[in-house]
C-alpha cells in the first residue's frame, strides 16, 4: 500500500468514526427521549422513524407526501439562493475591480460593505422586503447581499497580494492595463475568489432558509416553521434538518469541484505531496 | 571592447526618497556617472542599502530619477521600456504559478503580441538554451529553485531584448547551482552578446563574471569605485582561486568605502 493509499484509507476511517459516533449518540437520545416525553418526535425521533417519513406514503397536506413537500421547497429555496448567489458573485467581483483601479471607490465603498454586513441578517429581511414588494425577490436579494461581501473582499484581497516584481515585470514589458489584468491580476486572485465562494455558497443557502421561517410562501424556512407549529407534521421539520445540511455541504462541495478544474497547477501540488 | 558603442550612459544620476517618518530624505544614489558598452557584462556590487537595486531600476525605467540623465542608446528609458529592450531576472523567479513552465516564458510574447507560430518556435529554443527542454509541460512548483530561476532567464531572454538586467538573481541558491548557474550565464552571455547588468553583493561572484565591477557605497549610495576585471576568457572554475583573481576580489573589498 503506498503512502497516498493509506492517507486516504485514514481519511475514510477518520469519517466513519465520526458518522459512526453521531449515530450512536442520537441514538442514546432518542431512547431517553423516547422514556421521558410525551411527544418524543418533536424532540429527538428514532433516526430509524425519519427515514421512514421519507419513504411514506402519508399525505400530510395538499395532496404531498413530507418528502414531495420537503423536495419541492427545497427547489424554491435552492432557486432563489442560487440566483442571489450569481448576483452576488457578479456584483462582488466587478466591485472588487473597481476598489482596486479607483482607489477612492474602496475608500468610499468599502466601510459601508461592512455596515451591510453587521445588520443581522433577520432586521435586514423586513427593509428589503419592504423594498422589493416581493417574497420572492426579497429572498434572492438577501443571498445575493450576502453573497458578495465575502466575494468583493477576498478578491480583492486577491488583487491585492500581487507580489510588487510581478508587476514590475509586467510594467518592464510595457503591458497594457488589459494585459496587466487579464495576465496577472485576474489569475492571481482565483485562489482567493474561490475562498470567497466557499464562504459565500453554504451562507447564501443559510439565509435563503432562515429569513423564509420569519413569513414566506414557500421555501424549505417557511415548511420549517410550520412543521414546528404542527401545522403539518413534525418529521417534515427533521427531514429539513438533513436535507439543508446536506444542501449546503454540496454547495461548499460544488465550489471546490470547480475550483480544481480552473486550476490545473493546483491539482499537480496535491499529487506531488 | 574598445571599439564597442556607448550602450548606457549615466549622468549626474541622484535619488532621493522621502522619509516617511518625516525625517531627513534618503539619499539613495547620489552623483552617479558610469559608461557602459554595447555587449559588456557590468556588476553592481554593493551592501544592501547602497542603492544598487535602485540604479538597475532607474535604468529600467521603474524608477524615476530625482535628478540626472540616463540614456540608453541615445534614448531616455522610458522609451527603451516602451520599446520592450529590457529583459528583467529578479531576485526571486518571480514566475506565474498556474501557468506552465512553457507558458511562463510565452508570456512577455503574448503582450507583445507575437503570432503564435513564433512564440512556440522561440520558447523551444529558450527550453534548449537554459536546458529544461524536458520541463516544458511542468508547474513552477515542480522545479528546483535553480532550475526556476533558469526559466526566469529564459522569460527574460525570450523577447530577445539588448539589454539584460538581472537583480541578485542567484543570491537565493545554493553554492553548486550557484557555479552551475554562473558557467551557464556566461555561456548565454557568450552566445548572445547581450549587454548585462547583474547587481550582486556577492565579491567573488561579481569577479568571476564581469568585464567591470562598479563598487557601491551606502549613506549615501555613490558609486565609489570601478574595478577592471582582466582576467581571460572564457573563464570557469579553475579561474577562480588563481592568484590574480584573488588580488583583484582584494582590490574590489577595498575599494568600499563606509561600510
Amino acid at each position: 500500500m503506498t503512502r497516498a493509499q493509506k492517507d486516504k484509507l485514514t481519511d475514510i476511517l477518520v469519517i466513519l468514526v465520526w458518522v459512526l459516533g453521531l449515530i450512536i449518540l442520537w441514538e442514546i437520545g432518542a431512547s431517553i427521549v423516547a422514556q421521558t416525553k410525551r411527544t418524543p418526535a418533536n424532540v429527538l425521533p428514532h433516526l430509524s422513524q425519519i427515514v421512514e417519513s421519507v419513504f411514506s406514503d402519508k399525505m400530510v397536506s395538499n395532496k404531498q407526501t413530507a418528502w414531495q413537500i420537503v423536495m419541492s421547497n427545497a427547489g424554491i429555496t435552492l432557486w432563489r439562493a442560487g440566483l442571489g448567489f450569481m448576483i452576488g458573485v457578479i456584483v462582488g467581483f466587478i466591485l472588487a475591480l473597481f476598489m482596486r483601479y479607483f482607489k477612492a471607490v474602496e475608500k468610499t465603498a468599502f466601510p459601508y460593505l461592512m455596515m451591510i454586513q453587521m445588520i443581522p441578517i433577520l432586521g435586514m429581511a423586513p427593509i428589503v422586503l419592504a423594498i422589493t414588494k416581493d417574497i420572492n425577490k426579497s429572498r434572492i436579494m438577501i443571498a445575493a447581499i450576502l453573497t458578495f461581501y465575502p466575494v468583493a473582499t477576498n478578491t480583492l484581497a486577491g488583487l491585492k497580494s500581487v507580489e510588487k516584481e510581478k508587476l514590475d515585470l509586467m510594467h518592464s514589458l510595457a503591458a497594457s492595463n488589459w494585459h496587466i489584468y487579464t495576465k496577472l491580476l485576474l489569475p492571481s486572485c482565483v485562489p482567493y475568489l474561490f475562498t470567497g465562494l466557499k464562504i459565500a455558497a453554504p451562507m447564501a443557502i443559510t439565509a435563503s432558509i432562515l429569513v423564509d421561517t420569519l413569513q414566506g410562501s414557500g421555501g424549505l424556512g417557511t415548511m420549517l416553521s410550520q412543521s414546528l407549529k404542527h401545522a403539518i407534521s413534525i418529521y417534515v421539520f427533521w427531514q429539513i434538518v438533513f436535507v439543508s445540511a446536506f444542501i449546503g455541504i454540496l454547495s461548499y462541495k460544488l465550489m471546490s469541484v470547480i475550483e480544481k478544474l480552473y486550476s490545473p497547477h493546483e491539482k499537480a501540488k496535491a499529487a506531488k505531496s | 571592447m574598445q571599439t564597442a558603442e556607448t550602450e548606457i550612459n549615466i549622468k549626474g544620476l541622484c535619488v532621493t526618497f522621502p522619509d516617511k517618518d518625516g525625517g531627513e530624505d534618503i539619499h539613495a544614489l547620489t552623483d552617479v556617472n558610469l559608461d557602459i558598452k554595447q555587449g559588456e557584462f557590468i556588476s553592481l556590487l554593493g551592501p544592501s542599502g547602497c542603492g544598487k537595486t535602485t540604479l538597475l531600476r532607474s535604468i529600467a525605467d521603474l524608477q524615476k530619477p530625482s535628478s540626472g540623465i540616463i540614456s540608453v542608446k541615445g534614448r531616455t528609458p522610458h522609451e527603451i521600456r516602451l520599446s520592450q529592450k529590457y529583459g528583467i531576472v529578479f531576485q526571486s523567479p518571480v514566475l506565474y504559478d498556474w501557468r506552465t513552465v512553457r507558458r511562463n516564458i510565452c508570456m512577455p510574447m503574448e503582450v507583445i503580441g507575437l503570432p503564435k507560430k513564433e512564440r512556440t518556435r522561440r520558447v523551444d529554443a529558450m527550453l534548449e538554451l537554459v536546458g529544461l527542454t524536458k520541463f516544458g509541460k511542468k508547474y513552477p512548483h515542480q522545479l528546483s529553485g535553480g532550475m526556476q530561476q533558469r526559466v526566469g532567464i529564459a522569460r527574460a531572454l525570450a523577447l530577445d531584448p539588448e539589454i539584460l538586467l538581472m537583480d541578485e538573481p542567484f543570491s537565493a541558491l545554493d553554492e553548486f547551482t550557484k557555479e552551475k548557474l554562473h558557467m551557464d550565464l556566461l555561456d548565454i552571455w557568450n552566445k548572445t552578446n547581450k549587454t548585462i547588468l547583474f547587481v550582486t553583493h556577492n565579491i567573488q561572484e561579481s569577479v568571476f563574471l564581469s568585464d567591470r565591477v562598479v563598487v557601491l557605497s551606502p549613506h549615501p549610495g555613490r558609486v565609489s569605485a570601478v574595478v577592471d576585471i582582466d582576467v581571460p576568457r572564457p573563464r570557469d572554475l579553475s579561474s577562480k582561486g588563481t592568484p590574480e583573481f584573488n588580488a583583484l576580489v582584494n582590490k574590489v573589498r577595498n575599494s568600499f568605502e563606509g561600510v
